[in-house]
């Protein structure tokens, strides 16, 4: 054994390994001048023995590269598709309430503006909107503000391009209303910081369930425009009159869209305000 | 012991999957670089001219398992070239600074592809215009990235060694 490894390092030595280079020269050119056949035979044997372990960790490389890449690229798409589709859907409900706003304009006399939540009050309760439509769109203060389901506040400040919209359930905000089965009036405010509530007559017989509207008097609502349904009757300390609870047809904090009417309070109204 | 044994074949199948994966990555306007011909100028300058040509037939004959059949033996003929002549260079031997190994590797790279396109077969006019539209490039690219290896991988010199 030492033998042949001292007779192998001795033929290496020759003349710097000027041997063996002549002799895997040779190798190598007797390779490249063989025939096809037989080239093909070297090949199928080299691939299925010696570089078949060296393929096999190659290509898991190679396949797991590809494979992350791919996939990286698909959670892309995925992510992109998913946008896509959010967006499609808010468009058809988008589309979907604006037929509803449309049909809801044709109603009424008074020009309306349509306008977008883009603000609410910060506070745990919700009292005030901002809407992103101003004086620069003919709004002013005082004007109504609906939304499909019914009426939502009024414009209470106007600026250039936003106004801020006072809600049924600010405190603040009193207004005349009417049941719509008896025509009996009252009053509808926010009380306790909880309940919409409505002082209507004892003797008008409006029973729980009943559908409040604006009065048209006071001067900044039209007629007509839904308030809420009756969901409860208390006694109050006047004996002529109901304390009734009354339901918003809307939750004010979901609502995305609103429209203005751009009708001016009445002149008895404005007199009093100046 | 055994690392002594096994570090180049080692070293060699490290060269062999970034030849056939990161090569393939980092690949700018189809210009790669080649990290067998870095292996075999690696070996060539640490372990002499013997040991070059072997690895530069193995190495090369391992490319040329993998290349049209029809060009069998022309990479084992221009590796083993290459690992014979850089191996004349062996840092047992010689003192070579990183500059220089980078010189020896870009000049080797040279070397290796003329002689492959001999060995091929190519007209003298297609030879030319590889030289200038694929030698050069991928030369540089390659001593780029033979420059890393060499400052990172085997920054030692082995002068005065016995290996």
């Amino acid at each position: 054994m030492f033998r042949i490894t001292r007779l192998l390092k001795t033929i290496a030595s020759i003349g710097h390994g000027l041997a063996v280079f002549v002799f895997l020269l040779l190798l190598a050119v007797f390779i490249r001048q063989a025939d096809l056949m037989i080239k093909n035979s070297i090949v199928t044997s080299a691939l299925s023995t010696i570089f078949f372990p060296a393929q096999y960790i190659i290509a898991s490389i190679d396949d797991y590269y590809g494979k992350s890449s791919e996939n990286e690229k698909l959670k892309r798409e995925n992510a992109e598709l998913r946008v896509e589709l959010y967006r499609a859907k808010e468009g058809l409900k988008e589309l979907s309430r604006l037929h509803e706003l449309v049909r809801f304009e044709d109603t009424w006399d008074y020009p309306i503006v349509t306008a977008r939540v883009v603000g609410r009050n910060p506070g745990r309760f919700l009292t005030t909107f901002v809407i992103n439509r101003g004086k620069h769109h003919g709004l002013k203060e005082e004007m109504p503000v609906f939304s499909m389901r019914g009426l939502v506040g009024k414009i209470s400040k106007v600026e250039w391009k936003h106004a801020t919209v006072q809600l049924l359930v600010d405190p603040n905000l009193k207004l005349s209303v009417m049941e719509k089965r008896t025509r009996a009036v009252g009053i509808l405010e926010f009380v306790n910081g909880r309940n919409l509530s409505a002082m209507i007559p004892t003797n008008a017989g409006v029973k729980m369930g009943d559908t409040l509207i604006t009065s048209g008097l006071g001067g900044i609502y039209p007629k007509g425009i839904e308030v809420g349904v009756v969901n409860d009757i208390h006694k109050s300390d006047l004996e002529v009159m109901r304390n009734m609870e009354v339901l918003p047809f809307q939750e004010f904090s979901l609502l995305e869209e609103v429209f203005v009417m751009q009708k001016e309070p009445d002149w008895i109204v404005r007199e009093m305000l100046k | 012991m055994i690392w002594q044994w096994i570090r180049f074949p080692l070293l060699f199948l490290v060269a062999v999957v970034m030849q056939t994966t990161v090569s393939k990555w980092i690949r700018i306007f189809d210009i790669g670089p080649d990290f067998i011909i870095i292996f075999i100028v690696l070996i060539a300058l640490r372990r002499g001219p013997v040991v070059g040509a072997l690895w530069g037939f193995f190495a090369g004959f391992a490319l040329d398992v993998y290349a049209p059949v029809e060009w069998l033996g022309a990479h084992t003929i221009s590796m083993v070239v290459l690992g014979f002549f850089v191996g004349q260079l062996e840092e047992r031997f010689l003192t070579l600074n990183l500059g220089m190994k980078i010189g020896v590797l870009g000049l080797g790279f040279f070397v290796c592809d003329i002689v492959y396109y001999i060995a091929v077969g190519f007209d003298r006019g297609v030879v030319f215009n590889l030289l200038l539209t694929q030698t050069l490039p991928e030369s540089l690219y390659t001593m780029i990235c033979g420059g890393v290896a060499f400052k990172f991988l085997f920054a030692g010199n082995l002068k005065n060694k016995h290996v």
